[in-house]
């Protein structure tokens, strides 16, 4: 059976209703999903409203809920701060897909050997390599510059992909190896007779099986490399290499800790814009992909 | 060809090669600029750059995350050439050894001297000159004159005296279920020690120990002045929101125009220009328990040269220029940016303004304090400053708070 | 005859290489180095000398820091139930590939992409008593007679953090149970349906013991990543009031950054990694042993 046909079928069977409940049941369950929506949609709703208003109208008291005017000033405060909302999207965008190239090139592998392999002391590995999220990253982040100061890779993309990609591989590797477990053995057996090697048979076969969880990885690596603001602020000191969560730390927070409302609400609309076109267009493999991802 | 042409034709060559080394062999300056002084220093770095072939390039760095950032910059050798931040860290920084020593270059500059006191103060350390004041802010005492003449009071007479100001809110107060006569942001540490403390000095009280020897909260004033503040509280003349206001509203509330008076910063002065041009307000020092006792917070940024800095006689000059008239005129006072030499104050651009006239007065009565782990005193989200002003406003126990404050800053102030 | 070549197991450990060198390198080592600093009594500012293990007796008679800890523990054991169970309730409801349920995951797992500071001001802003527009919306509906100040007390701070951070992450677990329950065999479910089962049967006895490693997988990371909240906190209650909303990591903050102790910050560091590897072991070792039950 393919993975699709899979989703489907249990989908259907898991709330195949029986007899006279059958249209109270999906009722209920079309009225639930419109209230969850309606709730979970409220909050940036009224975010993306307040964007659209005059700065002052976006502090006014008491608030309104609808603009009193349409004004796009919030947005260009937001893209013409500084260097410019294009060279910190360039550098966010550097970074995240440096880190996302990290994050698959180590946890594919990892999760193969770990899935596939019976060695001794592999639970172990497991667990060392799951271990750093235990750890508050932000005490990491001081010997971590310090280290890479030494060795010149502050102010760089790679410098602070590598710290990203630090922050995500315990879940890549989680991941990439729980898809890994789900293939089936025969399909490994057939091509240990066929005499491959573990390396091709790791290129060939299980790589393309299992392609949506790899689609997984690079989703949830592109979310967290995108959004994270500690460590670009800290491995980065110029202006130009500076990514998009520091422009907008410093577009929307004036003197004294005093807050530009309407810069915040536009500076949170824009930072949602990239990561769900990356979730809408991976929304394919998505699904699917943690269907054989962090299941059994 | 002939002599003439290629004469010319060489020394249009000259020409074209000389701007252009001029172009190749300018050198980049970086600094490094506190997010709420960014517009300053853009004002400023704007105007070097279109007179100087030699370029300045900011880069801005939230509030919050300037000290640690240039911290762990000097000791890992990632510093920019130039840095402006919050003065109130020079004696940590200095202390530290963090910054170039720049005696001798300022020592004799005439524009250094003229410079207010409390920023020669705060750069000075062991008799030497590490820094100089670049781009000032100072508190101040705004009133609302639509809301004062509403409720009957002269809209061009300010409170002179705490108590006066306590009156006047609550005839504000008076006028209606949302209109408040005062506001303060009751969780902000960094708001008050800018805004409320300059009333306590005012009235007689020295505020932080800058050992563990030396008095802190000392005199009446820092009681009178919570005492007021508590009444107005529990008078309900204050918003509700105050309570948890961590700043975020420290402007935004009186943009409103929904309340009477409040402490604040010269920096309010051009966004109440530019956001709310139909709010007449009105500026004066903030005052203490009597009449005539005024003071204020000399605040804002100040310049120096971290050490590991690759273009320092560079930046020297950058640092000799910005206190020129020049700089001085044309880059702060022409928007609206009070100039850190109190002589300035009455200049061509402030004429039109008589209230910018006594913001950049106010530099001139203000005190600013020089203390060591002043983030840890002050500012801090867990400081004795900030558990002392609530303890004695929303909790009501004044005595208990200041003797509690008190002793924890000496503490602090020991280590 | 078949001919089974048993590849050598330890070509396993060469797929695993990378990713371990990786590790050590970048984190085993600045860990390492943080050890070290937690034995000195080193400023943010530079220096420090070594002074043993002092920091660690500090930190034995830190008050603050072992509220801070009681209160992020609190956190953890009322927030993670919340996310789990919603989660797995909404993936329940829409597990089903409709055009209605997938527009439902898709909104619901929205606010996971937004960055966690921006979230938390946003819902800084809504709470706020008055610019806040949630604390209108509640009042237009006549549920609360006058706008709430929800920071001005622990526990009403506590609580909109929880509501918060609830908005935000619920749609990493519906997402994870959703992918684990469209994993189980139909033949499984309609065996059940011929039995008659009904659909809360269903869910009992087949789908949640079938999901179980997924629940307990995603329960434990994200306990752990509520052990280490910090951001919401820092953001929309400023520790506040008078300090009763510090969590573990908040506490660390203000000693390496504000009160410039980076080496007693370091030892904060240390104690509470090892608290939260203690705890996750515990809890992995008693979920394995009742799985092989």
């Amino acid at each position: 059976m393919t993975a699709a046909a899979l989703t489907s079928e249990s989908a259907r069977t898991i709330s195949a209703p029986r007899g006279g409940r059958a249209a109270r049941g999906a009722y209920l369950a079309t009225a639930a999903c419109v209230a969850v929506i309606a709730i979970m949609a409220a909050p940036m709703a009224l975010s993306f409203l307040a964007s659209i208003k005059t700065a002052a109208d976006a502090s006014a008291v008491p608030p309104h809920y609808l603009p009193k005017a349409l004004s796009f000033e919030n947005y260009s405060k937001v893209v013409n701060f500084q260097a410019g909302l294009a060279t910190y999207v360039g550098n966010s965008a550097l970074v995240a897909l440096m880190a996302i190239a990290g994050c698959i090139v180590l946890a594919a592998p990892a999760g193969y050997g770990l899935a596939r392999f019976t060695m001794r002391g592999r639970e172990v590995a497991f667990l060392g390599l799951l271990a750093p999220i235990m750890i508050p990253y932000q005490a990491l982040l001081t010997p971590l510059y310090l280290d890479f100061a030494k060795v010149g890779l502050v102010n760089s993309h790679l410098g602070l992909a590598i710290v990203h990609t630090i922050l995500q591989l315990p879940f890549s590797v989680f991941l990439m190896r729980n898809s890994f477990e789900s293939i089936p053995r025969e399909i490994e057996e057939a091509a240990m007779i066929d005499g491959c090697s573990a390396w091709r048979r790791f290129t060939r076969i299980f790589l393309p099986l299992a392609v949506p969880a790899i689609v997984t990885v690079a989703l949830f690596a592109f979310i967290n490399s995108w959004n994270e603001f500690l460590a670009a602020l800290i491995f980065m000191n110029r202006e130009t290499s500076f990514t998009v969560p520091i422009l907008l730390v410093s577009v929307r927070i004036g003197n004294h800790g005093a807050v530009d409302w309407g810069a915040l609400q536009a500076s949170v609309i824009i930072s949602i814009i990239p990561c769900l076109a990356v979730y809408l267009a991976l929304q394919r493999y998505y699904v699917s992909g943690l269907l054989s991802g962090a299941v059994k | 060809m002939t002599m003439r042409t290629t004469c010319g034709a060489l020394a249009a060559m000259l020409v074209a090669l000389s701007a252009f080394a001029d172009v190749a062999f300018a050198d980049t300056m970086t600094m490094w600029v506190r997010a709420s002084g960014v517009n300053a220093a853009t004002h400023l770095g704007d105007l070097w750059n279109s007179t100087h072939p030699d370029k300045i390039e900011l880069t801005t760095i939230p509030d919050n995350q300037m000290v640690t950032k240039l911290a762990t910059g000097v000791q890992a050798g990632d510093v920019p050439d130039l840095v402006s931040f919050d003065l109130i860290y020079m004696p940590d920084f200095m202390k530290a050894g963090f910054l170039v020593d720049l005696t001798a270059d300022l020592k004799g500059n005439p524009n250094y001297a003229s410079v207010a006191q409390a920023y020669k103060d705060i750069a000075t350390y062991e008799g030497k000159v590490y820094g100089a004041g670049f781009t000032p802010d100072v508190s101040i005492l705004v009133w609302n004159k639509d809301l004062f003449k509403k409720a009957g009071l002269d809209p061009d007479k300010p409170p002179q005296t705490v108590g006066e100001i306590h009156e006047d809110a609550k005839k504000i107060r008076a006028l209606g279920a949302d209109t408040y006569g005062f506001y303060f942001s009751g969780a902000c540490p960094g708001c008050n020690i800018f805004a409320t403390s300059p009333m306590m000095v005012a009235a007689g009280s020295k505020m932080l120990p800058a050992n563990g020897d030396d008095d802190a909260l000392t005199g009446d004033g820092v009681k009178d002045v919570l005492e007021a503040f508590k009444a107005m509280w529990n008078e309900g003349l204050v918003p509700k929101s105050a309570q948890t206001d961590n700043g975020a509203n420290f402007t935004g509330e009186f943009k409103t125009g929904k309340i009477g008076i409040q402490g604040t910063g010269g920096f309010l002065l051009s966004e109440l220009k530019k956001d709310v041009p139909n709010l007449n307000f009105g500026v004066t020092f903030l005052p203490g328990v009597k009449g005539g006792q005024v003071s204020s917070f000399v605040g804002g940024d100040v310049v120096a040269i971290p050490v590991g800095s690759k273009h320092v006689p560079l930046a020297k000059q950058f640092i000799a220029w910005e206190l020129t008239d020049e700089a001085q005129l044309e880059g702060l006072a022409k928007n609206n940016i009070v100039p850190s030499r109190p002589a300035l104050a009455d200049n061509k651009y402030f004429a039109a303004d008589p209230r910018v006239v006594v913001t950049a007065k106010a530099i001139g009565v203000g005190y600013v304090p020089w203390v060591y782990h002043f983030a840890d005193m002050v500012n801090s989200d867990s400081s004795p400053w900030i558990n002392m002003f609530q303890r004695a406003i929303f909790d009501g126990d004044v005595d208990g708070a200041i003797k509690e404050g008190r002793e924890k800053m000496k503490d602090i102030a020991g280590q | 005859m078949r001919r089974t070549r048993t590849l050598p197991q330890w070509h396993g450990w060469l797929f695993i290489a990378p990713a371990l060198l990786f590790v050590t390198v970048f984190v085993l080592i600045p860990l390492g180095q943080l050890a070290a600093m937690s034995l000195t009594d080193r400023s943010l500012l530079g220096g420090g000398k070594l002074i043993g293990f002092t920091n660690y007796w500090r930190i034995w008679n830190d008050a603050s820091f072992w509220r801070a800890l009681e209160f992020t523990a609190k956190y953890t054991l009322v927030l993670t139930p919340i996310l789990m169970g919603l989660g797995f309730a909404v993936a329940l409801l829409t597990v089903k590939n409709t055009l209605l349920k997938r527009l439902t995951r898709t909104i619901v797992f929205l606010p996971v992409v937004i960055g966690l500071s921006s979230s938390s001001l946003l819902w800084f802003w809504l709470l706020d008593e008055q610019v806040g527009l949630l604390n209108k919306l509640l009042v237009d509906l006549s549920l609360i007679r006058e706008p709430i100040v929800w920071f001005a007390s622990a526990d009403l701070a506590f609580w909109a953090v929880v509501i918060s951070i609830t908005w935000k992450v619920v749609g990493f677990g519906m997402v994870l149970f959703v992918a684990g329950i469209q994993s189980i065999n139909p033949d499984i479910l309609e065996a059940a349906l011929m039995d008659g089962a009904s659909y809360w049967g269903r869910v009992r006895f087949i789908i949640l013991p079938l999901t179980r490693r997924v629940l307990l997988l995603t329960t434990l990371v994200s306990a752990i990543s509520s052990m280490l909240a910090f951001d919401q906190f820092y953001i929309m209650t400023s520790g506040g009031p008078r300090g009763q909303t510090f969590t573990a990591v908040y506490w660390i903050y203000q000693n390496s950054f504000i009160s410039f102790k980076l080496g007693y910050g370091a030892a904060l560091s240390i104690v509470l990694t090892l608290i939260i590897l203690a705890f996750s072991t515990m809890q992995i070792a008693l979920t394995a042993r009742s799985a092989e039950t």
